[in-house]
């Protein structure tokens, strides 16, 4: 982190090659997220440059309140926003019903927790086909490991509507799992 | 472990353990061609459009003042006539302007400075 500190220090003095290995290490999670979201290859390389390219202009009012990569992923996630004008109204539209705390399942063994690959499969298909605001909240709890806190934060938007999201998201994987056993039983 | 149960590990699970996208291709090169467009477009600090603005304003004050200075002493007493009316009619029908003219100015000053004033307590909080 201090290496991150000083690059990120030098790149606001106008170092580029600092600012050029800040884009090497992050690139890959900046994308991930623009691709998540946007679900096209094309579209997501433009998006992470165009967050790159913006995050240069304002690093000099970038103060370390936050992570840089968090501070990265605000930027992404406003740029989301552009690409999709209805992302913003439908994580709104969320609410904030779910508000006790969302117990997570504790695996020891997650080999043994699958039945077969083709769970497995299945499961990633299913979180593939999940609506965009979904996507979006599940790429930055699951994949990019944030707090629900850093999630309320990152999007602006109120706890409660961040775990109501994540409570439906996983609400609908567990009825596509539903269907598959289904499936299993009668053939 | 019943079914829920085993159901809510498998997702959880599918969740933690879906890899990063990879990418077709390191946007390094490209980002920093960008910023160095971005670089070269940058508007200059002063611009002519400034210079020649600067310039408007100067010769403006420059002309009142040369005017002030070659005018009549029969008009100048005139003009400092209608100044001293202009002043008196103020005192008298419009005083309620001067508390309001300061407020006014307090809450002007209030709105500049108390943002700035929160962020060096953040600032120096952290």
């Amino acid at each position: 982190m201090d290496h991150e500190q000083s690059l990120i220090q030098r790149a606001q003095k106008g170092d580029q090659d600092a600012f050029a290995s800040l884009v090497d290490e992050h690139q890959r999670y900046i994308y991930n997220l623009a691709f998540r979201v946007l679900k096209d290859e094309n579209e997501a390389l433009d998006l992470a440059q165009e967050t790159f390219v913006r995050a240069w202009t304002a690093l000099p009012n970038f103060r370390g309140q936050s992570q840089f990569r968090t501070w990265l992923y605000r930027i992404v996630t406003n740029l989301c926003y552009n690409r999709l004008p209805n992302l913003r109204r439908s994580l709104n539209d969320l609410g904030d019903d779910v508000i006790e705390e969302i117990p997570e399942t504790k695996i020891d063994n997650p080999a043994h927790e699958f039945e077969s690959g083709e769970t497995r499969a299945h499961l990633y298909k299913a979180i593939d086909e999940l609506g965009s605001n979904y996507k979006l909240l599940i790429t930055l709890r699951y994949q990019h490991e944030l707090s629900y806190e850093e999630i309320a934060s990152t999007l602006n938007l109120p706890l409660g509507t961040i775990k109501t999201g994540i409570f439906r998201a996983k609400e609908q994987l567990r009825k596509s799992l539903a269907h598959l056993e289904e499936s299993w039983i009668s053939p | 472990m019943d079914k829920p149960l085993k159901q809510d590990a498998s997702i959880e699970d599918a969740l933690k353990s879906q890899p990063l996208a990879s990418m077709p291709r390191s946007i390094t090169a490209d980002v920093m061609a960008r910023i160095q467009t971005v670089e070269a477009k940058r508007p200059a600090i002063l611009t002519w459009s400034d210079f020649g603005l600067s310039f408007v304003i100067a010769s403006c004050v420059a002309a009142l003042w040369f005017t002030s200075q070659h005018l009549p002493p029969i008009l100048l007493a005139k003009l400092r006539i209608q100044g001293i009316l202009l002043y008196q009619d103020f005192l008298v029908n419009s005083r309620w302007l001067v508390p309001a003219a300061m407020f006014g100015l307090a809450a002007f000053l209030a709105a500049m400075t108390i943002p700035i004033l929160i962020k060096m307590t953040i600032d120096r909080r952290r």
